[in-house]
């Protein structure tokens, strides 16, 4: 009888390490197969509905995988996920990683991989974000799923002439008081990356923040010239709540000029609740852009299948489907595309990248503190 | 009466009349203000055509269209999350109440010690933030195996719903006069006729104000729903956050609101119906 069960153990122990497929090294055709044994994926996001309906069916038409996408808000999504993080098993599979989250969720370890060199057409994504988020170091553990953009967005109605440099934007918000709104970097990304251009240009630039992985209190001595240009203008500029309240105001007229993102001013447009002569632009003093991706948790109950939707979304058809449907720019490298809000060359010639996450958290927190509050 | 005697009479009333017909129209005109126009912003923003966007400075929309409505309904999961609503919300007001019951009857009518303290814990799950309640309570439900399921959601809403219940109804038992007690107990009446005869038709306004409260609380909960919940169930207001939160989307999260808005509408105005015979029976003696 022990003997039956010590067999039995040992028979069943290999079993299980026969049966537990490492995805990471497994190989492709093993993580499709693996994928369509568990037969769905459960992801969740906070926008795109329609797009991601779509591709949910595709999917599942192309795989035979049921593909479950829970639209929901960035916070709660998150949060539910941090909630689920210490279960062995929770009930996400795959995530989209916008800005705000990147920092905390790698801090807390929420996910799966590194999964870069899983992926098999990984090598076709912007390089840059399979590295960095938003100045955060996310290792290969999230993939790209579309490049976006801050810019200025204005009314041309109303703005004959948009500025181009540091100098003209300060004339132009001086002549034109309460017409600029930007939001509220705690509440959003455009506001940081306007903020993150302000620190930029009256403190000397982005150059010495280069690598740092914590804040040197040497470089960030001189921020207070900032948070005084911010206090000067305290009545000539508008503090918006959040990204979308920006494109509200300026669409209801309060203002006449704001920072958007590139999606998120198409998918406005495009739904009726920004009018349509809308212009952007980056402007040549330079503002940030970076892009959002997309994580499999490492409690995932269909890591696999994850793995296969995220390869999905990145494919060329899906990237392309995605971009003509609701205007996010592609985050892969190989498709050539006419129609975009933001020019090829804006992009090429003015876009900044992120000082690292140190400092962005700082800045959000100094700018709380020394504008906001005062 | 002297002529300038039934003047001034005359002017007295015409002055009152006037005075109700300003009064009258204020309060209309507040009303159409603080909530009619709110609806009939919400009404046009859902009904903004998609390539004719409501900007400034039009003070209306160019173009209406249905198009906001078939985006919703083709592209979210809102008949689903219909569904799911308006199942879990009457299922944890009736259990609501039975767990209200005996706690607010204890409340409302025996002195006890610590009875003030104990009424300030009943109401905590509404004055904490409600993540903060979802993200504690979800791991209570996780381990007892209750996220995921359906049973699980009736429960996390009665929990949300119930602070509002126990509230109202012990105002109503503590309304209850001792006198008209006494007089039942006089006249022989058992426990049970004291509860079918006195108690349960007397407290029945505040247990209809309790049920409004707790179903507008189970129909808009989310923090709850959404780490209990999804991806197994979706409710109105997980789709209704999708608009509304981060990215904020204003002709859709219209949308979601009117859906949300005219079921519990209607239900005030019928709650209101059995309120108001409820008064006419109580003045004409039939409590």
């Amino acid at each position: 009888m022990k003997r039956v069960l010590i067999v039995t153990f040992v028979l069943g122990l290999a079993a299980a390490s026969l049966f537990a497929v490492d995805l990471k090294t497994s190989g492709w055709n093993t993580i499709v197969s693996t994928a369509k044994a568990e037969g769905q994926v459960i992801f969740y996001a906070w926008y795109f509905p329609d797009y991601f309906k779509e591709a949910a069916a595709d999917f599942e038409k192309l795989y035979g995988i049921k593909a479950v996408v829970i639209i929901g808000d960035q916070t709660a999504n998150f949060n539910k996920a941090i909630a689920e993080k210490n279960l062995a098993t929770g009930t996400i599979d795959a995530m989209i990683v916008g800005g705000q989250w990147v920092k905390t969720t790698m801090d807390l370890d929420l996910f799966f991989g590194p999964i870069k060199g899983v992926l098999p057409e990984a090598h076709q994504m912007a390089p840059s974000l399979w590295e960095l988020q938003e100045g955060v170091l996310t290792k290969g553990y999230l993939a790209p799923f579309h490049r976006n953009q801050t810019g200025i967005l204005y009314d041309p109605n109303r703005v004959k002439n948009p500025p181009q440099t540091w100098e003209e934007l300060v004339k132009w918000i001086d002549e034109n008081p309460k017409e600029f709104g930007f939001c509220d970097p705690s509440k959003g990304g455009t506001g940081q990356s306007f903020v993150h251009t302000v620190i930029a240009k009256t403190t000397g630039g982005l150059e010495r923040y280069k690598g740092d992985s914590d804040v040197v209190p040497s470089k960030v001595a001189n921020w207070n010239l900032a948070w005084k240009w911010f206090t000067d203008r305290r009545d000539k500029l508008t503090i918006t709540m959040s990204n979308n309240d920006s494109i509200i105001r300026l669409n209801g007229g309060e203002i006449s000029m704001t920072v958007g993102w590139d999606d998120n001013v198409s998918d406005q447009m495009s739904k009726g609740n920004l009018f349509k002569r809308a212009k952007m632009y980056i402007p040549q003093m330079g503002l940030a852009g970076g892009g959002d991706t997309m994580g499999v948790l490492k409690n995932a109950p269909n890591k696999a299948a994850a793995l296969l939707w995220i390869h999905f979304i990145q494919s060329k058809e899906q990237q392309l489907k995605k971009f003509q449907k609701v205007g996010a720019y592609p985050a892969r490298i190989d498709l050539p595309l006419e129609g975009t809000l933001l020019s090829e060359q804006d992009r090429a010639k003015n876009a900044i990248a992120w000082f690292p996450a140190a400092y962005k958290n700082l800045m959000i927190n100094e700018f709380v503190r020394n504008v906001l509050m005062k | 009466m002297r002529r300038d005697e039934f003047t001034i009479t005359t002017l007295g009333t015409q002055t009152r009349k006037n005075l109700y017909i300003l009064l009258a129209a204020f309060f209309i005109l507040v009303q159409l203000v603080w909530v009619g126009l709110p609806i009939l912003m919400t009404v046009l923003w859902s009904l903004v055509h998609p390539d004719y966007p409501w900007s400034y400075p039009q003070m209306f929309p160019e173009k209406l269209s249905f198009a906001q409505w078939r985006f919703v309904f083709r592209y979210t999961n809102i008949v689903r999350a219909l569904k799911t609503s308006y199942s879990v919300a009457p299922l944890s007001v009736l259990l609501a109440f039975f767990l209200a019951l005996p706690t607010a009857y204890a409340l409302g009518r025996k002195k006890f010690a610590g009875k003030k303290l104990f009424m300030t814990l009943v109401l905590l799950p509404i004055i904490m933030p409600g993540m903060v309640v979802a993200l504690f309570l979800s791991r209570v439900f996780t381990s007892f195996g209750l996220a995921q399921s359906f049973f699980g959601l009736v429960l996390a809403h009665t929990l949300m719903g119930l602070p509002y219940m126990i509230r109202v109804l012990t105002t109503s038992f503590e309304a209850i006069p001792q006198d008209v007690i006494d007089a039942a107990e006089n006249l022989g009446a058992t426990s049970f006729s004291k509860i079918k005869d006195i108690f349960l038709p007397m407290v029945r306004p505040g247990l209809l104000a309790g049920m409004v409260f707790a179903f507008t609380t189970s129909i808009e909960e989310f923090n709850l729903t959404f780490i209990i919940g999804t991806p197994t169930f979706e409710t109105v207001p997980t789709i209704l956050y999708s608009f509304l939160g981060y990215n904020f989307i204003r002709t859709n999260a219209s949308v979601i609101a009117l859906i949300m808005m005219v079921p519990n509408i209607l239900m005030l105005f019928a709650v209101e119906r059995i309120l108001k015979s409820d008064y006419l029976s109580a003045s004409l003696g039939k409590l």
